[in-house]
C-alpha cells in the first residue's frame, strides 16, 4: 500500500513537471511545424515570461493589492502581452530578415538571439535570484500511515492549466480560420500563400502564442518555484525541446504527451534510482526514440507536420 | 662584436623601461571572484573586505611608498572563464590576486599562477584540492572542507543525533567535498546514513527527491553545496509537508536563503567561520565597514581583508614585490591579524581555523547553536 502511494507520489510530481515542459515545448513544436526551424530564443521567452510575472505580482502587492486571484490574473495577463510581444519582436528582427536562406544562418540567429536576450534581462534585472512567497500554500494530503501523499494546490493548478490551454490550442487549429491557415502553411507555405493566405501574418501569430503559452509556464513555475534568474531559460528551453522531440516534433498533441513521458520519467528515475541519474535516463529516452522513431512518437514521418 | 652591443642595448633599453615602470605604477592586487552570477553576492564579500583592507593600508602610507590598487576581474564562478581570468591577469602584468571564490574556479586558476610566479590568497575557496599539489605561492585565508565537515559531522552525532540521516550534494568539487567530509565523520560516530546523493545545480525542482526523503522517514538532511538550491530543497519540503531538520556549510549562509525559502529557513543549521566581527579586537575595523554602510559579518569579509593585509606586510617586510620573496615570509613568520594568529603550513593552508554552527533564521539573522 505504501509503495502504491509512493508511487502515486512521484507520478504526481512527475505530472507536475511534465506539464511545464509540455507548456513550454508548444513554442518549439509549432514554429517547426510552419517554418522548419528551431527556435532556441524560446527558453528566454519563458524566462522573460517569469520576470515579468514578479515583476507584476510585486508591484501590485506593493500597491497594497493582496486579493490573490486578481494578483495572478493581472500577472498572467500582462506577462502574456509581453512576452508575445518579445516573440514577436524576434521573429521579425531575427528571423524573418533570413528566412529564404539556408537553415543553418536561421538557427545561428536563434542562438544569437538567445544570448541577447539572456544578457539583456541580466541588466534589467541583476543576475541574482528574485525570490516571490508562495501565493497559495497548502494542498491535500491523502494516505496511509506510511506515507502520506502530497498534492498541493499549485500542482493541480499547473495541471490543470496546461490541459485547458492545450485544449484551447487545439480548437484554434482545428475550428479557427487562422488556424486553418496554420495547418495550410504548415503543409505548403508557397501554396498557400499563392491561395491568397498571408503566411507572414500566419507565422507571425505562431510565434506569438507560442510567447503566449511560455509566459502561462513562466507565470506558473516561478509561482510553484518561487525564485527566478537570468539562466532558467536555458535549461527548460532544453528540457522542453528534448519533450518535444519526443513526441514528434511538429505535433501538438505530441508536445503534450513527450513532456508528460519526460517528467514522469525524471520523477520516477529521481524517485526509485537516484536524482543522479535523472537526466540520464531523460536524454536517454530521447537517444532510444531518435534511434527507433526518429519522428517521435505522434509525428508523421515528413507528412503532414501539425 | 656588432651583435652583442645591440643585445646589450636591448638590455639596457628593457631595464630601464622596466624601471620607471615600477617607479611609477601603483602595486596592483587582482581582485577575482564572481562579480555576476547566481553566487555574486559571495563575490561582493570578498571585493568589501579587500577593498577595505587596500583604503586602510593607503591611508596610512601604502606599501614601502607605493600605494595599493584593486582591480576586480569576473569569473562568475564558472572555471572556464577563471582560466580566462588568469590568463588576463597574467597579461595585465599583476602579480598579487586576492580570489578566486569558488574551489572549482580557483583550482585551474591556482595553476596558472603558479606557473607564472603570481601569489595567490584564497579569501573563500575550502577544497582541499587546492592546495594539494604543494605550490608554494598559494595561500588561503580561511579553513579547509577537511576542517569544516568534522564540525557538521560531530555536530550532527552529538546534538542532533537523527535516526535516519539524509547528505545531499550538486555534485561541485566544493558541495560534494564537503558532503563526503561530513558522511565519513557521522558514520565513525554510528550514525544511520540512508542516503547519500548528488542533485544538479540549477536544477529548480526537487519534488522526486523529497518524496523519496519522506518515505526514507529521513529526520536529518546534510546538504554540501549553495544557498539557490537549498533554498529551494527548503521551500518545496515545507510545501510536501516534510519537515526535517536541514544543515548546510557556509556556502548556504548568506540573507538570500531567507528570501527564497522565507519561513522553511528559519532554524537551519549553517557552519560557518567563526564570527570575526563579534572579535573585541576588531571593533576598529567593524566601525569602519559601518561607517561606509557595509556588512562585516559576511563569512569571507574578513578573510579577504586579512588576505590583503598579509601580501602588504610581506611586501613591507622584504621591501619587494618579488612574489616569491613574499611568499617565502608569509610561510616562515605568525601574524596577528583580523582572522586571528595566521601561520602557514607548507602547503599554504591555515594551521589554524575555527568553524562554528550556527543556527539561521528567517529575517537572515544568525545566532550560535548550542
Amino acid at each position: 500500500m505504501d509503495e502504491l502511494l509512493y508511487f502515486l507520489q512521484q507520478t504526481i510530481n512527475g505530472l507536475t513537471i511534465g506539464s511545464t515542459y509540455a507548456l513550454i515545448a508548444i513554442g518549439y513544436t509549432m514554429v517547426y511545424g510552419i517554418i522548419g526551424m528551431i527556435n532556441f530564443a524560446h527558453g528566454e521567452i519563458y524566462m522573460i515570461g517569469t520576470y515579468i510575472a514578479f515583476i507584476v505580482i510585486t508591484g501590485l502587492a506593493m500597491m497594497g493589492i493582496d486579493n490573490t486571484l486578481f494578483l495572478i490574473v493581472a500577472a498572467l495577463l500582462v506577462s502574456m502581452i509581453v512576452a508575445s510581444a518579445h516573440g514577436f519582436a524576434v521573429e521579425r528582427v531575427a528571423y524573418r530578415p533570413v528566412r529564404g536562406s539556408k537553415r543553418l544562418i536561421a538557427l545561428i540567429s536563434a542562438i544569437g538571439m538567445s544570448i541577447f536576450l539572456q544578457n539583456y534581462m541580466r541588466l534589467a534585472q541583476g543576475s541574482r535570484d528574485k525570490a516571490i512567497p508562495n501565493l497559495l500554500p497548502g494542498g491535500w494530503e491523502f494516505g496511509g500511515e506510511g506515507f502520506v501523499v502530497n498534492l498541493s494546490y499549485m500542482q493541480v493548478i499547473i495541471f490543470v492549466v496546461t490541459l485547458l490551454s492545450m485544449g484551447a490550442l487545439a480548437l484554434f487549429i482545428s475550428r479557427s480560420r487562422l488556424g486553418r491557415a496554420c495547418r495550410a502553411c504548415s503543409q505548403d507555405r508557397g501554396m498557400a500563400n499563392l491561395l491568397g493566405i498571408n503566411t507572414d501574418l500566419v507565422i507571425s501569430m505562431t510565434f506569438v502564442i507560442g510567447a503566449a503559452l511560455a509566459a502561462v509556464a513562466g507565470l506558473l513555475l516561478g509561482m510553484y518555484y518561487g525564485v527566478v534568474n537570468p539562466y532558467i531559460g536555458f535549461l527548460a528551453g532544453l528540457k522542453a525541446f528534448t519533450a518535444a522531440v519526443l513526441g514528434g516534433i511538429g505535433s501538438i498533441p505530441g508536445a503534450m504527451l513527450g513532456g508528460l513521458i519526460l517528467g514522469i520519467a525524471e520523477a520516477l528515475t529521481g524517485g526509485y534510482l537516484s536524482s543522479e541519474y535523472k537526466d540520464v535516463v531523460a536524454f536517454g529516452l530521447l537517444i532510444l526514440i531518435l534511434l527507433f522513431r526518429p519522428w517521435g512518437i505522434l509525428g508523421k514521418p515528413e507528412v503532414e507536420k501539425i | 662584436m656588432k651583435n652583442t652591443i645591440r643585445k646589450s642595448f636591448l638590455v639596457l633599453a628593457v631595464g630601464a623601461g622596466m624601471s620607471s615602470l615600477t617607479a611609477q605604477a601603483d602595486i596592483t592586487i587582482g581582485l577575482a571572484g564572481p562579480v555576476t552570477g547566481p553566487l555574486a553576492q559571495y563575490g561582493d564579500m570578498q571585493f568589501t573586505g579587500a577593498e577595505m583592507a587596500i583604503e586602510r593600508i593607503n591611508e596610512q602610507g601604502g606599501v614601502n611608498g607605493e600605494q595599493l590598487k584593486g582591480v576586480k576581474y569576473d569569473d562568475a564562478c564558472d572555471p572556464k572563464q577563471a582560466v580566462a581570468v588568469a590568463n588576463q591577469i597574467v597579461n595585465d602584468g599583476v602579480q598579487f590576486v586576492v580570489g578566486h571564490l569558488c574551489s572549482s574556479a580557483t583550482q585551474p586558476a591556482s595553476d596558472i599562477y603558479a606557473e607564472e610566479g603570481i601569489l595567490l590568497i584564497t579569501a573563500a575557496s575550502t577544497s582541499p584540492a587546492i592546495t594539494e599539489a604543494g605550490y608554494e605561492t598559494v595561500f588561503r585565508t580561511i579553513g579547509l572542507d577537511s576542517m569544516q565537515g568534522p564540525v557538521a559531522g560531530q555536530y550532527v552525532a552529538e546534538q542532533a543525533k537523527p535516526e535516519n540521516m539524509a547528505i545531499i550534494h550538486d555534485k561541485q568539487q566544493y558541495g560534494e567535498g564537503i558532503a563526503s567530509g561530513v558522511r565519513d565523520t557521522v558514520e565513525e560516530a554510528g550514525v544511520n546514513v540512508v542516503l547519500f546523493e548528488g542533485i544538479t545545480a540549477g536544477d529548480k525542482d526537487f519534488s522526486s527527491l523529497i518524496s523519496k526523503l519522506k518515505r526514507e522517514n529521513v529526520d536529518f538532511v546534510y546538504y554540501g553545496g549553495y544557498h539557490p538550491e537549498l533554498g529551494l530543497l527548503l521551500r518545496q519540503s515545507r510545501e510536501l509537508g516534510f519537515d526535517a531538520q536541514f544543515m548546510g556549510p557556509e556556502g548556504v549562509g548568506n540573507p538570500d536563503i531567507s528570501k527564497i525559502a522565507g519561513e522553511a529557513s528559519e532554524g537551519l543549521l549553517v557552519t560557518l567561520p567563526q564570527a570575526f566581527e563579534t572579535d573585541p579586537d576588531n571593533a576598529d575595523l567593524v566601525k569602519a565597514f559601518e561607517s561606509k554602510n557595509q556588512d562585516p559579518s559576511g563569512p569571507f569579509v574578513m578573510p579577504a581583508y586579512t588576505a590583503v593585509y598579509l601580501m602588504a606586510e610581506g611586501m613591507k617586510e622584504t621591501e619587494s614585490t618579488d612574489p616569491y620573496e613574499v611568499a617565502d615570509y608569509l610561510h616562515e613568520n605568525t601574524f596577528d591579524t583580523p582572522i586571528g594568529e595566521v601561520k602557514y603550513d607548507e602547503k599554504g593552508d591555515l594551521e589554524e581555523f575555527n568553524f562554528v554552527v550556527y543556527n539561521w533564521h528567517a529575517d537572515g539573522t544568525k545566532t550560535e547553536a548550542k
